[in-house]
């Protein structure tokens, strides 16, 4: 009976359950899904990170590559960040060139490591305007089960903390480059930032971290990414409705508190990630 | 792929005959239909060999360019191949039909030559890390009547054979930079050695037996095909399972040791014809296209 | 080169660190135990973990892990099938999509699909579609979806395990299981489930005899459904690889089984004694 009535009449099911101050899977509206985190899994990648968002998996593998520099900016080095959703994940995507979800996920988190001065480029600049790292962030959805930036941001952040680096000198004879595969450094991670997201329902109710279904109902959206400083590094809202200003403060608030908790995860896995070695 | 249409009845009738080793035309299940061969039919190649095989035509042309050499293999030259489904070929290759086919066919073609002595990649090096030779094998398909596999096999090693590589000089001047010189005698050029390079046999199974050079009838009445490349001295290079049935072990292995058999005995005659139409020169008759 | 102007992108060339590495990679002994402690010329698979229904969104999907090799795969449909001008309505397409993601191997791989994953797509369909009741699903599409995680070897024969479970977990009627496995020769000896870098190395010293098989296999019906070697190697060598392939599949079968046996209880538990 309630499957189909949740299949005949989605919003209405939906609404049902709001009314009382709930959702289909249980939470609170200002619930996040449980999130789990897994650092450094995967090998052939310098740093790597999988986060579960309830059931969004969502992947990280930093790649690092040498080139030369930009004429414009010898001392800088390359973040090269590309999100991508394979038919694999979902079946409203379809195989061939990245769509226009994956295109502005791309561009929302080159924005967000703009901004947030996650990672500063001189820091990946070897000889200045001959020779600098390529951080290529791959960012690969396994399960979209909604609120795909949140855990975009979060395996980013994890992925780059795990990144290791090997040693490149610049040999005086030949001035090419060697790398010392064995010796290896962490980058410098400057700001942590993280999002949160939040679904505008019938105008008026508000949800935290939507599943793909309440994406799909809501009538407007919004991420909002702060840093350990309370600093906003971004606020992302893709048309929808119009939101107040009372509201919009209430999610940063939202916001910065998650941005604590995530943090914390953060830093308890890589503990205990070092903790095993 | 080109397919026919074959009735329930038309089915046995094959099905029957190759049981007891009679094909519809004649032949026995390891014969091969009239085969010709031509090299040097166009031009403006390096090297070009031009095959039938019943029904069935095909065209490689060879062009040697100079490339830089793989990363990771500094030392040698490559190969490159592309299989063009014409739609002169069958109607369903128009537009985009044919894509799926060429890059089945030209990745098959590289694992065929993946391996050390089909041909002497070594030899295509010009200097190591900087200069060699990529050979570029352009597959043409002008004719479907089955078996393209063998077809396109046989032409490439025809073709190969009648590649002529221009030799270089390397000379540096005074300031160590390197410059590559053609040799101004068109009649100094490489030749390649093409003894290892292998021919595909491609055997289909119908019913409980397997037949050679399938035509697009029998092919039709087969669950799945098995393609063996197999070089003069009787090593597999390649070896796969084609089309949608599955096949039982003994019957690989049996099918195995036949594809081996029939393509090693398939070297001698073609490398003697290859050096037979050689050595006539300049007085052999072209025949062309329409011959 | 066409340029991509639907990803961000980095600069125009960069390489990897790989290449520079001072010191040349010591090449892997073609005696003696493997480096992962596995004796050579013994059908000793890496043992595999594998799970059902991670993937919420798709029909059916499965995650195998063996050794570092990593891959997950999806299965969606049946549903209405896209091409319309197939002729043939009677039966079902099986669609195949393999890639792998772009930091899964040693060196970085490209967003876009080369013609090495259209291969293995098209290896997988072989090899799954004889096992696949095709003539249920008149009319419709079934997609099957590998994504390649970590590439640490055999990962053609771990990619089909892998679907076949995927399919058996969205419930698509089969004929039976495909268990794939791969062996490589190496001159005299051979190796089973070869590692990435087992694949990758070419010892000088014997190049005779030297090559690569994968085999996928069912193994109730005793059939093989898929196969492809390449390299070089002699009929007696790819008869005896074809066979030890088999065996390895057989090893893989029960956790396979018991795989699907847990999945299958999860989805509908037994109805209690009470």
């Amino acid at each position: 009976m309630a499957a189909g009535f949740k299949t005949a009449e989605p919003l209405e099911y939906h609404r049902s359950f709001l009314k009382e101050n709930c959702r289909p899977d249980g939470r609170d509206l200002s619930e996040f899904r449980a999130t789990t985190l897994n650092i450094g899994s995967i090998s052939t990648a310098d740093g790597s990170a999988l986060v579960k968002v309830g059931n969004t998996t969502v992947i990280c593998g930093i790649k690092a590559e040498l080139a030369n520099p930009t004429v414009e900016a010898p001392g800088k080095g390359y973040i090269v960040p590309n999100v991508d959703l394979p038919p694999l994940c979902s079946s409203r995507f379809r195989p061939g060139p990245p769509g226009e979800q994956a295109q502005a996920a791309s561009q929302f988190i080159a924005d967000v490591i703009e901004s947030s001065e996650l990672i500063h480029t001189e820091d990946l600049c070897i000889e200045r305007g001959k020779l600098c790292w390529v951080l290529y962030c791959d960012i690969m959805c396994l399960d979209y089960d909604g609120n795909l930036l949140d855990a975009c941001v979060i395996a980013l952040l994890g992925a780059l903390k795990n990144t290791q680096l090997p040693e490149v000198t610049i040999n005086t004879e030949t001035s090419g480059p060697e790398v010392n595969l064995e010796k290896r450094h962490g980058l410098q991670i400057h700001k942590h930032p993280v999002g949160a997201s939040f679904c505008v329902f019938d105008d008026s109710i508000l949800i935290v971290d939507p599943t793909a279904e309440e994406e799909c109902l809501s009538t407007a959206q919004l991420t909002v990414v702060t840093d350990e400083e309370g600093r906003l590094c971004s606020v992302h809202k893709p048309g929808g409705t119009s939101l107040s200003a009372e509201k919009l403060q209430e999610f940063i608030c939202r916001a910065t508190a998650r941005q604590k908790e995530i943090q914390k995860l953060i830093d308890k896995v890589i503990h205990s990630v070092k903790t095993a070695q | 792929m080109a397919t026919v249409q074959v009735s329930e009845a038309e089915k046995v009738y094959i099905l029957h005959g190759i049981r007891d080793d009679l094909r519809v035309d004649g032949r026995g299940c390891e014969d091969y239909r009239h085969t010709e061969i031509e090299t040097d039919v166009v031009s403006n190649t390096d090297g070009s060999a031009k095959v039938t095989l019943g029904h069935t035509a095909v065209l490689v042309g060879i062009k040697a360019d100079l490339g830089k050499p793989k990363p990771m293999l500094p030392k040698e030259g490559y190969l490159e191949f592309f299989v063009d489904c014409s739609a002169n070929a069958t109607p369903e290759f128009e537009g985009r039909g044919g894509e799926e086919l060429g890059t089945e066919l030209s990745n098959t073609l590289y694992k065929v030559f993946n391996n050390k002595h089909s041909v002497d990649l070594k030899s295509l090096c010009i200097s190591p890390g900087e200069h060699c030779w990529v050979l570029y094998v352009d597959v043409l398909l002008l004719q479907c009547d089955g078996n393209l596999y063998d077809a396109i096999s046989i032409a490439i090693k025809a073709a190969l054979f009648s590649t002529k590589i221009p030799k270089v000089h390397i000379s540096a001047d005074e300031e160590g930079a390197k410059e590559i010189e053609l040799s101004d005698d068109p009649y100094d050029c490489m030749r390649l050695n093409v003894e290892n390079v292998p021919c595909i046999v491609t055997l289909c199974k119908v019913g409980h037996r397997h037949v050679v050079d399938a035509t697009l009838q029998e092919k039709a009445c087969s669950v799945a095909s098995l393609i063996i490349s197999v070089t003069q001295k009787g090593t597999v290079t390649c070896m796969r399972k084609v089309g949608g049935g599955s096949l039982d072990p003994e019957s690989i292995f049996e099918m195995t040791e036949a594809g081996k058999r029939v393509g090693k005995a398939l070297h001698a005659p073609l490398m003697d014809l290859l050096q037979q139409e050689e050595r006539l020169g300049t007085k052999r008759q072209k025949v062309g296209f329409l011959g | 080169m066409p340029t991509d102007t639907k990803r961000v992108r980095g600069p125009e060339v960069s390489q990897s660190p790989l290449l520079f590495v001072s010191k040349p990679a010591t090449a892997l002994p073609s005696h003696g135990p493997r480096t992962d402690g596995r004796p050579r010329d013994q059908v000793d698979v890496r043992p595999v973990f594998v799970r059902c229904g991670l993937v919420s969104q798709a029909k059916g999907s499965a995650y195998i892990e063996a050794g570092n090799t990593k891959l997950m795969s999806c299965v969606y449909g049946p549903r209405e099938t896209e091409r319309k001008d197939e002729t043939d309505m009677k039966c079902g397409r099986l669609t195949t999509d393999m890639r792998f993601a772009p930091f899964s191997c040693p060196e970085r791989g490209s967003w876009i699909q080369g013609s090495q994953d259209k291969d293995l797509s098209l290896m997988l369909h072989e090899s799954l579609q004889p096992a696949v009741c095709l003539h249920k699903y008149p009319r419709s599409q079934i997609e099957v979806n590998v994504m390649v995680l970590e590439n640490s070897g055999s990962v053609l024969a771990h990619a089909v395990t892998c679907a076949s479970l995927a399919l058996a977990d969205a419930g698509i009627e089969m004929y039976d299981l495909v268990l794939g496995c791969a062996v490589r020769q190496d001159g005299s000896s051979y190796v089973v489930d070869p590692t990435y870098k087992e694949e990758n190395s070419c010892s000088s010293a014997s190049s005779e005899n030297q090559g690569g098989l994968t085999v996928a296999f069912l193994p109730s019906l005793n059939q093989i459904s898929g196969l492809q070697s390449d390299g070089e190697m002699t009929e007696e060598t790819l008869t005896a690889g074809v066979r030890t392939c088999i065996e390895g599949c057989y090893k893989i079968y029960p956790v396979i089984q018991q795989a699907l046996a847990k999945a299958v209880r999860r989805a509908a538990p037994p109805p209690s004694e009470s």
